[in-house]
């Protein structure tokens, strides 16, 4: 029977924690949410000797104070009795910044364990740290680790089976002497101790947490209906400010401050190396107002460009079709990894028709048209979620993302938005699911409601596989137009309907200057190992999140097509339940142009394209019988204004059911959820229409 | 020298800090990085427009120039 010790995992954001903590688990890990909220918990498991130990990740945070939902979670989790041991970060190449939440926590758990992260680099940064000196002055084990070599690793699991037992480190939690705080230290503890307060916090932490402003301990006692107890510490706490002539959290934080700072003085010797050179002079470039978006643009452009040929082929195909090399343009679509899957695909489909014949007729076209196209729906798109997770992960991970954040923070707040908004963007454009979630960062609560109503506005992946098709059926620089179009079309309303939000918050005004304050880290070649674990974790998001629901709404958006509302196979797709409910809505694409047959078939895949986006594809494939999208529009017969109008709608009318969900969870808000849909689907209209008259002008 | 704005403080310039006035929803987070009353910092990059990016307890760091604003410094040197 193996004893279980519960270790939680913490340290400031980019020291290293997410590698750590993947080294530690072997990657047998378990997500799921913190309890309330939608903050992601990874927790894992690795034998060691006779233990097994638990290992916790709690959210990076720069302290334990009350300001973000993060640093609740994290100190809440260390009261909550489960975890046994604590494990600070460091990052042995900012080891002055990165000790201050040691300190906090120190202050609140005795059992910890400091290590020092990345000490491979701090070599190579000319810094010298000497963890005895560490040891003896704060009374835990310190440990030096190195992710990118392994070093350490065995002492750091060692040295959590021996503070677990006790034989090492602290009983009690530090106590750092405040001085002239002191005193107005202890009268407030005097107050805490006879609160209910007392039961659950540490009460020379909870007393030195009130003087410094903790709107989570304040909102317990105003719960508890001790505002008896609250008034008086604000008494204290005013007192103390008049006699400091600061705000007393600044105090607290400057003797923190100079604690940590006698430390480092005797433990870190520094060789002031001159390594500036290279670096300085590219973030003095891209974080320049004039090249700093230039050069943003351009690394985005490239990478996703590059993306989008492994994937599909496109741009280069049409610019070889346009050329007159069509049997070139061919060989790169074949090809390509989208080209390759088809492939497979179909052979798979044509294997099973084979091994199915015999069977009834509705279960081979099930698993052949159904779960089969279902499958493909899915699989078609993996190689390009792999490959924009890798791009992705590597921006992540070099300390390039936060550059580009900060360059285009100028741009954003023309339209209400700061650099925070600049990483759920890019996410966007792969998947609006997960960038909805990150919106989380964005600090300034209406900032982060616009974003999270603008966001879907970016075209996905999925859209983009619709932009593909409907851009296939025409020809040449025609089809390369209509999705610069797209993407411009769609940034611009992204842009407009932003600039519209921030009026409206004004005029309620609620309107705040939207504010970036965000940490640079040193730019570095990203470790292959961690963009591997943040694509493959990426991956498997979609194939669970996704696939699922592309999966089923195939499955049903087939359904809907093989059977009438008597539930007979239908002769016809124009019999079917799908065929009836399109029809009603067909009229409203009336002004494009079409006719009550193409009006229909475009409102059916429409609607199943609200389930999910990729699936306008195959069921416009499906509708008009043939084996692509491209080929169905040409049979359908569909003409440029038209087609032009119909991609601006499809991008722009309605996030998917999957993003959909993701903003109600996120927002917890119905109403907003609704508008939502609302704003997009008359925007989408609106343009679409615009679109066309436009393109017809010019036709 | 008196107290300047961060925001006027050119590049390569070293300050310390002498005050931070409204710091809303930002006040424990600047304390945690080291924006306290006393604590040393180094301008890095100042363009006049665009947010300006700062070395503070060894970290960087960029700030929008709101909250820029709001930092009184006094220059070093």
């Amino acid at each position: 029977m193996k004893k279980e010790i519960t270790v939680a995992v913490m340290g400031q954001p980019n020291v290293g924690k997410s590698t750590l903590f993947n080294i530690l688990t072997g990657r047998n890990v378990h997500v799921a949410n913190w309890p309330g909220v939608t903050v992601e918990r990874h927790e894992g498991w690795r034998n060691y000797k006779d233990h097994k130990l638990h290992f916790v990740d709690l959210p990076g945070t720069y302290g334990l104070s009350a300001s973000t939902l993060e640093e609740v979670i994290a100190r809440t989790y260390l009261l909550s009795g489960e975890p046994d041991v604590v494990l600070v970060l460091i990052d042995s190449t900012i080891p002055e910044r990165t000790m201050y939440l040691a300190l906090e926590v120190l202050e609140l758990f005795p059992k910890t364990i400091i290590v020092l992260t990345k000490s491979d680099l701090a070599h190579t940064h000319g810094i010298h740290i000497n963890p005895h000196v560490i040891e003896r002055k704060l009374g835990v084990p310190v440990v030096m680790v190195s992710a990118a070599t392994g070093q350490g690793i065995d002492e750091l699991l060692e040295t959590i089976i021996q503070v677990s037992k006790g034989l090492m480190g602290r009983k009690v939690p530090l106590k750092i002497d405040y001085g002239e705080l002191e005193p107005f230290i202890q009268s407030v503890e005097e107050i805490v101790s006879k609160t209910s307060l007392a039961r659950d916090f540490p009460i020379r932490w909870t007393a030195i947490r009130l003087l410094e402003g903790d709107i989570d301990l304040e909102s317990r006692l105003k719960k508890r209906r001790e505002e008896e107890a609250l008034r008086k510490v604000a008494e204290i706490r005013e007192e103390l400010r008049n006699m400091l002539k600061q705000r007393p959290e600044e105090v607290f934080a400057q003797k923190r401050f100079n604690f940590l700072m006698d430390i480092i003085r005797e433990s870190v010797a520094r060789i002031d190396k001159a390594k500036m050179g290279v670096h300085e002079r590219f973030d003095r470039i891209i974080m320049h107002p004039v090249t700093g978006p230039i050069i943003s643009f351009l690394i985005l452009l490239i990478l996703f460009t590059i993306v989008f040929t492994i994937n599909t082929g496109f741009p280069f195909n049409i610019l070889l079709d346009t050329m007159g090399f069509s049997d070139a343009a061919s060989i790169v679509e074949e090809y390509s990894l989208a080209g390759l899957m088809d492939k497979a695909i179909s052979l798979l489909g044509e294997y099973l028709a084979y091994t199915l014949q015999g069977s009834p007729e509705w279960l081979v076209d099930l698993i052949v048209d159904g779960i089969i196209g279902g499958v493909g729906a899915v699989l078609v798109f993996l190689p390009l979620i792999f490959l924009i997770a890798l791009v992705l992960a590597m921006l992540e991970d070099s300390g390039l993302a936060p550059r580009i954040a900060v360059s285009l923070n100028y741009l954003l707040n023309k339209i209400g938005l700061s650099g925070h908004a600049v990483f759920p963007m890019t996410l966007s454009l792969g998947c609006n699911v997960p960038a909805v979630m990150a919106t989380r960062a964005t600090p300034n609560y209406r900032e982060r409601i616009r974003l999270i109503l603008t966001i879907p506005f970016i075209p996905c992946q999925a859209r983009l596989i619709v932009i593909l098709a409907f851009a296939s059926a025409l020809r040449g620089i025609g089809s390369i137009a209509l999705v610069l179009l797209s993407y411009i079309g769609a940034f611009l309303v992204f842009a407009f309907i932003s600039k519209l939000l921030v009026a409206y918050d004004r005029r309620k005004g609620l309107y705040e200057e939207p504010e970036l304050l965000l940490e640079i880290p040193p730019l570095h070649k990203p470790l292959p190992k961690v963009v591997w674990w943040l694509t493959w974790d990426a991956v498997k998001h979609f194939l669970k999140k996704a696939g699922t629901i592309i999966f089923l709404v195939t499955i049903l958006a087939w359904t809907m097509l093989y059977y009438t509302p008597s539930l007979e196979p239908a002769v016809e797709p124009g019999d079917s339940i799908g065929a009836g409910i399109a029809k009603i809505l067909a009229p409203l694409l009336y002004p494009l142009g079409l006719s009550y047959n193409q009006a229909w078939m475009i409102a059916y895949a429409l609607i199943i394209g609200f389930l999910a986006k990729e699936a306008v594809v195959s069921t416009l494939a499906i509708l008009a019988g043939t084996s692509s999208a491209s080929e169905a529009i040409k049979v359908i017969g569909l003409n440029d204004p038209q087609i032009a109008g119909l991609t601006m709608f499809s991008v722009l009318y309605v996030p998917c059911l999957a993003t959909l969900a993701v903003i109600y969870s996120e927002t917890r808000n119905l109403k907003l959820t609704l508008i939502a849909i609302a704003i997009m689907v008359s925007v989408a209209y609106l343009v679409s229409l615009l679109t066309y008259s436009i393109v017809t002008l010019f036709s | 020298m008196p107290p300047i704005p961060l925001d006027q403080l050119p590049p390569g310039m070293k300050a310390r800090v002498v005050n931070v006035f409204a710091p809303g929803r930002w006040n424990h987070r600047l304390l945690q990085m080291g924006v306290v009353p006393g604590g040393i910092l180094e301008v890095v990059i100042n363009n006049g427009r665009g947010p300006i990016v700062i070395r503070v307890m060894g970290a960087t760091l960029s700030l929008g120039r709101g909250i820029a604003r709001r930092i009184l410094v006094e220059p070093l040197k």
